[in-house]
């Protein structure tokens, strides 16, 4: 290793990126970018889902249970409608993703103290926007009938409505949400995307890196050359990763400044973990670039180490612990999944290396072995 | 001589001969190209496999007790925090160990049992659960919250109705609203209906983008365009035929996606008609290649169009409900979906092939597809003829 190779190489790696203007834009535009969109837009929590009823009954009780649904945030009344028959066509067309239907005698039911059922037609394409909006109608269900159970017991026992509210719900929940108190997703989220933009750029703007010279022939200048071929390879990519690093600060700016994500954890651990992570999401872009012979395939190899698995295996929209057997696998693949928690303990919980150790290990082994596996498959001394 | 009508004929033959000569290189450079052909394939078939795998469902979240009480009436709310929701992670001595199990992930929900629950009960005093929930996953811990307040709110429901001597099978004699769920189209929520395509009409769209920009850029960047542009060639006949090739690739990866990994390995139903879903499709990835022909025009080598291809891919899938419904969209961005192609796609793909909708139902979606698409392709061949005219 001779570090004025390493620094020549470098050097002229980063007057080459330095000179082509878009792509040095590019690299700093297409992460901020990303969070920006990300970050006001990718929210979880499902509001205003569009429903409409059908009701048989028309009578004050079943306008009041309906108004329960019509006032709530989380649905969006659509009209009602004359009969089942009008609800298929507009659950087909996503006009409505929720129907209510109130049988008729719904209202003398209830005044006789009988049990009556209301049928709830869900659109079921999208499995979490169901589990949601079912969970809305149990609740508002569940509250209305607290209220007829105490009305019942009030009038049954005759006792005061007071204790007829305590006898009919006996239990409260207390319900605490840890590290995300308000359970918005965007402070999550905005701390997750961190990890999430971490794993897509760097990549890309690695992986064209040496097939390029390949393709068009430079790469004859270092086989030509006293420069090794690891001397090649960390001075090659020594500039992207400087570029990434400025752009994990401007990240993590962000997340704390715009989007007000709390960061709880330390930052110097953060900041050394986060190198590690982006010495690791370089190196994809490497191997991949070692791998193929046209820049072509780079492209597309790249999206599929990337984008797919820092979507679906990150945890970033789909939690791993829910995941099949399969899925956890898959995930534990990828570098995406340690960053993530490493990225979540820091912002939102507040714990450090002595919890976080595992994972920090892990991406190091991860950056281990695909730098040795870079090196392994570069040889100055080209087949054919 | 020939008539006029000969040469008519010869001319649109030779036309198309050309046209076809062209789609074929384009068709046996992308052939040759091993690894590309690898990645294809992966995104295509194994990609959406393993999406299947992927659910946003609350799966067997570990529940941990700090029981204060130890009673029959505490273990039995303990005991109704079953799979497929839940799953028993024990006891804890103290609540401090349970919120340490919660920073380290050990578990995702706490659930402590006040001393004197049971008495509480049978006295008639109100007694309160507290429920800690990791909520930094978001859809985890909503879900988790949901789910056990609906079972602490149904035990104490129980408890209530038991109280006033009512057993679950005379609940007919109480005045309450029994709320029943059908759910359409994918009656158990399996999420192996929905990712898998979601997953697949992504998949379309990158592909649609990135293959005919890079089959263009790479041409500028060798300098192969020049000699293209000295041949007899017209703009037209050097472009289109770089988006046909990419597009029938696109149509049989979709074939074999729809027939190995949906059908074959997740038995999802294709309610509506394939001819149908697959003149659709065509119609996008011809449309949306004009994304890619723009991008084409901008960048001068691959490393740029790659990057740009990002730029104009991400929010472009991300604006369409592929990956969040569009019920949780903000509502300023709830507008902005609509100039996503992607979304009418997804509207349409769904209701194709889960809904069995046809065309009476989904005409304004095709529409919005069929003028979003026009337009693209429209521009995107525009400045392309520009600058190769």
């Amino acid at each position: 290793m001779n570090l004025r190779r390493i620094l020549a190489v470098s050097y002229k790696e980063w007057r080459e990126i330095v000179r082509d203007r878009l792509f040095l834009s590019l690299a700093f535009v297409v992460p901020s970018a990303l969070m920006l969109i990300f970050g006001y837009g990718l929210t979880l929590d499902v509001e205003h889902i569009p429903f409409a009823v059908v009701d048989h009954d028309k009578s004050a009780a079943s306008r009041d249970y309906l108004h329960r649904y019509i006032d709530s945030r989380y649905f969006d009344y659509r009209g009602e409608l004359a009969s089942e028959r009008e609800i298929e066509p507009l659950l087909a067309d996503s006009r409505i993703r929720l129907a209510i239907v109130i049988p008729p005698r719904f209202g003398e039911r209830l005044a006789q103290g009988r049990a009556v059922a209301v049928q709830t037609l869900i659109d079921g394409t999208f499995p979490f926007r169901t589990s949601s909006s079912q969970g809305y109608v149990v609740a508002i269900n569940a509250a209305y009938n607290t209220e007829q159970l105490s009305r019942y017991i009030a009038a049954r026992l005759g006792v005061p409505p007071a204790t007829a509210q305590a006898m009919a719900q006996p239990v409260t929940v207390e319900m605490r949400y840890m590290f995300n108190q308000a359970i918005r997703s965007t402070w999550s989220i905005a701390s997750v995307l961190v990890m999430f933009v971490l794993m897509i750029t760097p990549p890309f703007l690695t992986a064209l890196g040496v097939v390029r010279e390949k393709e068009n022939g430079s790469i004859y200048n270092i086989y030509a050359s006293t420069v090794t071929r690891g001397e090649f390879l960390i001075g090659k990519l020594t500039p992207y990763v400087g570029i990434s690093l400025l752009n994990f600060l401007i990240l993590w700016l962000f997340a704390t400044r715009l989007f007000g994500a709390p960061f709880k954890g330390d930052p110097l651990f953060f900041a050394l973990a986060s190198t590690v992570f982006v010495v690791c999401t370089t190196g994809i872009g490497l191997l991949v670039s070692l791998l193929v012979r046209t820049q072509v395939a780079a492209m597309m190899l790249t999206v599929v180490v990337t984008i797919v698995p820092s979507v679906l295996y990150s945890g970033l929209l789909v939690p791993i612990a829910s995941m099949d057997p399969m899925g956890q696998f898959e995930a534990h693949l990828f570098p995406a999944m340690y960053y993530a928690d490493i990225v979540l303990g820091s912002f939102l919980k507040g714990v450090g290396l002595d919890v976080l150790w595992g994972k920090v290990l892990a991406l190091a082994i991860y950056a281990f072995v695909l730098w040795t596996a870079s090196f392994l498959l570069f040889n100055k001394r080209p087949k054919a | 001589m020939m008539t006029p009508n000969e040469r008519m004929t010869s001319r649109l033959g030779l036309w198309l001969w050309r046209f076809w000569a062209m789609t074929l290189k384009e068709l046996i450079q992308l052939g040759r190209d091993g690894l590309l052909v690898f990645a294809i394939a992966y995104l295509f078939l194994f990609d959406t496999y393993m999406a299947g795998n992927v659910g946003m469902n609350l799966n067997n979240a570990v529940v941990v007790v700090h029981d204060a009480d130890q009673s029959a009436a505490s273990r039995e709310l303990i005991y109704r925090f079953q799979p497929p929701y839940f799953k028993q992670g024990g006891e804890v001595a103290d609540v401090r160990t349970g919120q340490r199990l919660l920073d380290t992930g050990g578990a995702l929900v706490v659930l402590d049992i006040p001393p004197r629950f049971e008495h509480d009960l049978l006295t008639g005093r109100p007694t309160a659960v507290q429920v800690q929930v990791d909520a930094a996953n978001t859809v985890l811990g909503f879900l988790a919250a949901s789910y056990s307040s609906q079972i602490i709110g149904q035990y104490g429901f129980d408890q209530a109705l038991a109280r006033l001597g009512q057993s679950a099978s005379a609940l007919e004699n109480v005045p309450i609203v029994q709320s029943e769920h059908r759910v359409w189209y994918n009656p158990n929520q399996k999420d192996a209906w929905f990712m898998p395509l979601s997953e697949l009409l992504v998949v379309i769209t990158i592909m649609s983008i990135m293959l005919p920009a890079a089959a263009a850029v790479r041409e500028k960047e060798r300098g192969t365009i020049e000699q293209l542009l000295v041949t007899p060639l017209s703009s037209l006949q050097i472009l289109l035929p770089k988006v046909v090739a990419m597009t029938l690739v696109i149509l049989l990866g979709t074939a074999a996606s729809l027939g190995l990994v949906l059908h074959g390995a997740f038995d999802f139903p294709m309610k509506g008609s394939l001819t149908l879903f697959f003149t659709v499709t065509a119609l996008y990835a011809f449309t949306t290649a004009g994304l890619g022909l723009y991008i084409a025009t901008i960048a001068r080598n691959l490393a740029q169009a790659a990057l740009l291809a990002i730029l104009v891919l991400m929010p472009m899938i991300f604006l369409s409900g592929a990956w969040t419904p569009p019920e949780a969209m903000p509502a300023g961005l709830r507008q902005a979906m609509y100039l996503s192609p992607l979304y009418h796609f997804i509207e349409m793909g769904y209701g194709i092939l889960l809904k069995g909708a046809g065309l009476e139902v989904l005409w304004d979606s095709l529409l919005g597809l069929t003028l979003l698409g026009a337009g693209i392709f429209g521009f995107g061949v525009h400045r392309f003829r520009r600058q190769f005219g």
